[in-house]
C-alpha cells in the first residue's frame, strides 16, 4: 500500500512551498468585494472583472488584519477621503499566505491610496471627455437662473440630515425670503442611487414649467459612496437638464463628475441653501437701491423746487417796488429830457421870435413914415390945387340953392344968389342978365 | 380801468410747470422796463398767488411721496 500524505502534511508543503519570495510583499491592483470587518478584522475578495464583459475572471479572498487595519484604514480616509468597500479599485501590498484550516489567503500590509485617487480621477475624466465630445458637457452650466429663484424642485434622500439642514437654512432666512420646495425623493446611496436619481429627475423635467431649478443633495454618509455620482447616465441628464441643477451632495474635498455638469456646485447642502437665499436678497437689494434712486431723485426734485420758489418769492419780494423806482426814474429822465429840450429848442425860437418883433417894429416905422412922407406931398399938391386957393388968388364961386351956377339963363328973376370968396360970403339978387 | 387788467387763469387749472413759468414770466417781466405800471398790483397778486399754490403742491407732494415710499419700505 502507498503511503499517503495527511491532509495536513499536504497543506504544510503547499504552505512551504508558497513561502517563496515572489509571493512575499508583492504589489497588486484588484477590486475590493465583500468587504466586511467583523472583530476589528477586516475581510474582502479581491477580484478582477473583464473589462468587456464584466466576467470575474480572478479571485483571491484577502484579509487585514486588525493591528494593521486600524492605521492603513485611516490614512486611507485621510489621503482619498473614501472609505474601503467594495467596487473600490485599489492597489495593495501583501502576501501569498496559506493556512491549514482556512486555505490561502493574500494579508494585506498596504495600500497605495495614489492608484485609487488615480483611478476616480482617470474615470471621471474619460466621462467629461465623452459629455465633450457629445456636445453637451456645458449645457447646464450655460443655463441662466431667474432673478429669484424661489421654486425648488429638491432631489434628496427623505429623512436625511442634509435635507433638513438645507429646509431648515431656506425657512428661516433673515430676509423672510419665501421659498416653494418639494421633494423628489430618491436613494442617494447604493446601487440604486443612479436609477433613482434620474427617475427623480425624469419626474421634475415632466412638469419643468413649475420650478425655477433642481438641487440634488446629500449631507452626511459615507463620502466613498460618492463613487456612485461618478457615473455617465446620471452626468449626461444633469448636462443636459432644462432647469438648472445646484449639486451638493459631497464634503469639502470631494470632486464628482457632477461637479463639473452641473449649472452650480456648492460643497454642502446648507451652501446651496444660503446661495439661494443669497440670489433673493441681491434682488431684495436692487429693489431697496431702486426704492431709495426713487425717493432720492424724487426729494431732490422738491428740493430745487423749493429753492427755486424761494429765489421766486425773493424776486417777488422787490420787483413791484423796484418796478415802481424805475418808473419814477423814467418820469424824472422825463422831466428833465423836457426841460433840456425847452433850452434847446423853445429858447432860441423865442429869441427869433424877440428879433422878428422888433423887425416887424422897425419895418412898421418905416412904412408909416414912408406913408407920411408920400401923405404929406399928396397934402402940398392937394392944397396947389384946391379951390381956396383958386378963390384966394381972386376967384369966386356962386351958388343957387346949393349947384354951382355956370349958365345965368338958367337963374329966374329975382333968384338969390350966394357968392363965396377967399375970405368969406355973400348974397346978391339977381336983376339982370347977360348971356 | 378794471377792463385793462389782465386776465389769469385760475390756478387750480395750472400744472405745477405752467404755474412757475407763469411765474417766472411775470417776474421777469416785473424786472423788464416793459412792466405796465397799471398792471403791477395785479401781476403782485397773481405772482403771490402762483408762489403759494406752487409751495402748497410741493409740500402736498412731498408728503404723499414720503408715505408712499414708506409704504414700499414696508
Amino acid at each position: 500500500m502507498a503511503s499517503a500524505l495527511t491532509l495536513q502534511q499536504l497543506n504544510r508543503r503547499v504552505a512551504q512551498t508558497l513561502a517563496t519570495p515572489a509571493l512575499q510583499n508583492v504589489w497588486v491592483v484588484a477590486e475590493l468585494s465583500d468587504l466586511r470587518v467583523n472583530h476589528g478584522h477586516c475581510y474582502m475578495e479581491l477580484i478582477e472583472k473583464d473589462p468587456d464583459t464584466g466576467a470575474v475572471n480572478a479571485r483571491m479572498r484577502a484579509a487585514i488584519w486588525a493591528n494593521m487595519f486600524a492605521r492603513i484604514n485611516a490614512e486611507f480616509y485621510a489621503a482619498t477621503n473614501q472609505r474601503l468597500e467594495s467596487g473600490l479599485k485599489v492597489m495593495v501590498c501583501g502576501s501569498v499566505n496559506f493556512h491549514s484550516a482556512f486555505g490561502m489567503s493574500f494579508i494585506i500590509s498596504a495600500i497605495n491610496p495614489a492608484f485609487t485617487m488615480g483611478e476616480a480621477e482617470r474615470r471621471r475624466r474619460e466621462i467629461l471627455q465623452r459629455l465633450q465630445r457629445e456636445g453637451v458637457l456645458d449645457l447646464n452650466r450655460s443655463l441662466e437662473w431667474t432673478d429669484t429663484p424661489n421654486r425648488i424642485a429638491v432631489i434628496s434622500a427623505p429623512g436625511a440630515a442634509g435635507y433638513g439642514d438645507f429646509i431648515h437654512q431656506l425657512f428661516t432666512n433673515s430676509q423672510r425670503l419665501r421659498f416653494s420646495i418639494r421633494l423628489f425623493p430618491a436613494m442617494m446611496q447604493g446601487a440604486n442611487t443612479v436609477p433613482s436619481v434620474i427617475a427623480a429627475l425624469d419626474a421634475i423635467a415632466a412638469e419643468s414649467h413649475l420650478w425655477d431649478g433642481v438641487v440634488i443633495i446629500r449631507g452626511g454618509g459615507a463620502t466613498s459612496e460618492l463613487a456612485a455620482f461618478d457615473d455617465y447616465n446620471l452626468a449626461a441628464n444633469v448636462a443636459q437638464f432644462p432647469l438648472p441643477v445646484i449639486v451638493g451632495i459631497g464634503h469639502e474635498r470631494d470632486v464628482t463628475v457632477l461637479d463639473y455638469v452641473a449649472n452650480m456646485r456648492v460643497k454642502t447642502p446648507t451652501a446651496a441653501a444660503e446661495w439661494l437665499i443669497a440670489r433673493g436678497t441681491a434682488a431684495l437689494d436692487y429693489l431697496r437701491r431702486t426704492c431709495a434712486e426713487i425717493l432720492q431723485c424724487a426729494t431732490d426734485r422738491i428740493a430745487s423746487s423749493h429753492t427755486q420758489l424761494a429765489y421766486m418769492q425773493s424776486t417777488l419780494d422787490v420787483a413791484p417796488q423796484a418796478a415802481i423806482t424805475r418808473a419814477q426814474h423814467h418820469l424824472q429822465q422825463a422831466t428833465l429830457t423836457l426841460a433840456a429840450s425847452r433850452t434847446g429848442r423853445i429858447a432860441p425860437e423865442l429869441t427869433r421870435l424877440n428879433a422878428t418883433i422888433q423887425a416887424i417894429g422897425t419895418a412898421a416905422h418905416n412904412a408909416t413914415t414912408r406913408a407920411a412922407e408920400r401923405l404929406s406931398s399928396r397934402h402940398s399938391l392937394l392944397k396947389a390945387l384946391s379951390p381956396e386957393a383958386t378963390l384966394s388968388r381972386g376967384y369966386s364961386i356962386t351958388t343957387y340953392q346949393g349947384r354951382a351956377v355956370t349958365d345965368p339963363a338958367a337963374l329966374p328973376a329975382g333968384a338969390e344968389l350966394t357968392t363965396t370968396v377967399a375970405h368969406g360970403s355973400f348974397t346978391s339978387t339977381l336983376t339982370d342978365t347977360k348971356a | 380801468m378794471e377792463t385793462n387788467q389782465p386776465k389769469f387763469t385760475p390756478v387750480a387749472e395750472l400744472s405745477y410747470n405752467q404755474a412757475v413759468a407763469e411765474l417766472d414770466a411775470i417776474l421777469r417781466n416785473m424786472q423788464s422796463d416793459a412792466c405796465d405800471i397799471d398792471a403791477l398790483t395785479a401781476y403782485t397778486r397773481r405772482a403771490t398767488e402762483l408762489l403759494r399754490e406752487c409751495r402748497a403742491r410741493l409740500t402736498a407732494t412731498d408728503q404723499e411721496l414720503r408715505t408712499i415710499l414708506a409704504d414700499l419700505e414696508k
